[in-house]
């Protein structure tokens, strides 16, 4: 798979297609295509009253439809066709917990960033107290994400072991297939808020690194960019972006997440 | 266990977002199944006579060969993310699930029907000349009949694999039966064993229904 991604994305850069303002393109269809997670609670899930998709992603998505006045058409992706999606023009926009990277930069375009997070890990209580212990397991991670990458570099000894998304991972936890698994603190938190067993686990007490999620976009299309830059930056001043997160992240919330970054705050 | 996992979301296994969002779940695995085995049915036989008598030389032969030896997931996946990048062509998901596993199993049948061909005896043909049939007249009444009978069993084969297959579907973001399962399942976290348990069942109700029909046809026939 990783190859056919890697021949994809070598095509998209050979061919060099040139489309058509992609903001102006979208003005006319009347559609804004967004891919955001179908299976990350709280940023992109399936609501399970309205059948429909849901989450902080999702609000953001649905804010940058209202903004250009368009309706907002949700395709479903997984993390590794995040980019995939974009390159081969299948939507617009991703809006999926997308972490910041230069090696993505090569491909995709970055908003400003809208959240922050932490890597950190799930593991037993009492399992992984310094980062020094992941040494010592085999650690599930999310195929296609920056903490399978760091992971692998930082820690090129430990077996990891890699799924198609955060839940099936959890899954290989509780089952003992692996030890710990990584992600960022947000989803770790919320996917332990929702576990009946949460009082075996602990989400461990260091974060790897400091990362930054942002709007995925096509290379090149600079007005589209500017657009989602600026309405970003207008949900913050407008305070909607902390009525965002504090529907999915706020003190009322199954997993309460202080808010300690703001959009337009320094990287 | 705790099945009202399955009975909460009845309607999302079985239709998923639709009529708001996408068709999904196990009405879109149905058609998924249904447009894929009809184009491979079509497909299959023109490949299998076209085989059997000789046209399209080598470059058929080929395409057949190269499809059969292709993961269906791979020629999804290049279909739906390749084609718009290097040719332009956007192709919707759901056609791309469909012409990927109807080019595939089409391939395979086209083999069964070839070998079907060849299978029914000499005479057959020789008797049918006697009478003063014409040789499409053959082919039509006596011996495309008897070779499709006798491939049969390959035949229903290839549908039960084809109906399992739509699974695949999930490479390029169609929320067919075991899709919706899957954002069914992370979302509830737990009940993993009940979800696919569930799934599995209706597979095998779905592929066993299609052995049983398939069985009653050819009980039917046979008594033709």
């Amino acid at each position: 798979m990783k190859k056919t991604i890697a021949l994809a994305v070598s095509l998209a850069l050979f061919s060099g297609a040139v489309w058509a303002d992609k903001l102006d393109e979208i003005k006319k269809a009347g559609v804004l295509r967004v891919a955001a997670f179908d299976s990350n609670p709280p940023f992109g899930f399936v609501d399970p009253q309205t059948r429909q998709p849901a989450g902080l992603d999702v609000d953001v998505a649905q804010a940058l439809a209202k903004k250009l006045g368009v309706k907002l058409e949700l395709q479903a992706t997984n993390p590794a066709n995040r980019i995939p999606l974009l390159t081969a023009n299948k939507v617009d926009l991703v809006a999926a917990n997308f972490t910041i990277t230069e090696e993505r930069r090569k491909q995709v375009e970055f908003s400003v960033p809208y959240f922050a997070t932490g890597q950190k890990f799930i593991a037993k209580k009492g399992v992984l107290k310094k980062p020094d212990d992941i040494k010592a397991l085999r650690v599930g991670v999310d195929k296609g994400t920056t903490q399978e990458a760091l992971l692998r570099e930082k820690y090129p000894q430990t077996p990891v072991v890699a799924y198609d998304d955060t839940p099936l991972a959890f899954t290989a936890l509780r089952n003992g297939n692996v030890q710990a698994i990584t992600q960022d603190d947000a989803k770790l938190l919320a996917l332990l808020a929702n576990a009946p067993d949460k009082a075996k686990y602990e989400i461990s007490p260091f974060a790897l690194t400091r990362e930054y999620q942002g709007i995925g976009l096509p290379r090149g299309e600079e007005r589209l960019a500017k657009f989602v830059n600026a309405t970003l930056q207008e949900l913050e001043k407008t305070g909607q972006a902390k009525q965002i997160y504090d529907r999915w992240f706020g003190p009322k919330t199954k997993a309460p997440l202080p808010r300690d970054f703001k959009i337009g705050d320094p990287t | 266990m705790n099945w009202p996992v399955i009975t909460d979301n009845w309607l999302f296994f079985l239709i998923g977002a639709w009529p708001q969002g996408p068709l999904g779940g196990l009405v879109q695995t149905s058609l998924l199944a249904l447009g894929g085995g009809a184009l491979a049915t079509v497909l299959g036989l023109a490949g299998g006579l076209a085989l059997w008598a000789g046209w399209g030389g080598a470059l058929l032969r080929w395409g057949c060969e190269f499809l059969r030896a292709i993961p269906v997931l791979l020629l999804m996946f290049w279909c739906y993310f390749l084609l718009p990048i290097v040719f332009g062509l956007d192709v919707p998901g759901t056609w791309t699930v469909i012409v990927a596993l109807g080019l595939v199993s089409g391939a395979y049948l086209a083999y069964a029907v070839q070998a079907g061909l060849h299978a029914v005896p000499r005479g057959q043909w020789e008797a049918a000349q006697a009478s003063g049939m014409r040789r499409g007249q053959i082919l039509r009444w006596i011996v495309l009949p008897q070779a499709l009978r006798i491939i049969r069993p390959s035949w229903l084969n290839q549908w039960v694999t084809l109906v399992k297959d739509t699974s695949l579907a999930y490479i390029v973001g169609v929320a067919d039966f075991t899709f919706v399962a899957n954002q069914v399942n992370s979302r509830e976290q737990v009940y993993a064993l009940e979800i696919f348990l569930f799934i599995g069942l209706v597979y095998w109700a779905l592929c066993a229904s299609l052995q049983w029909c398939g069985e009653r046809y050819g009980r039917i026939a046979a008594r033709d």
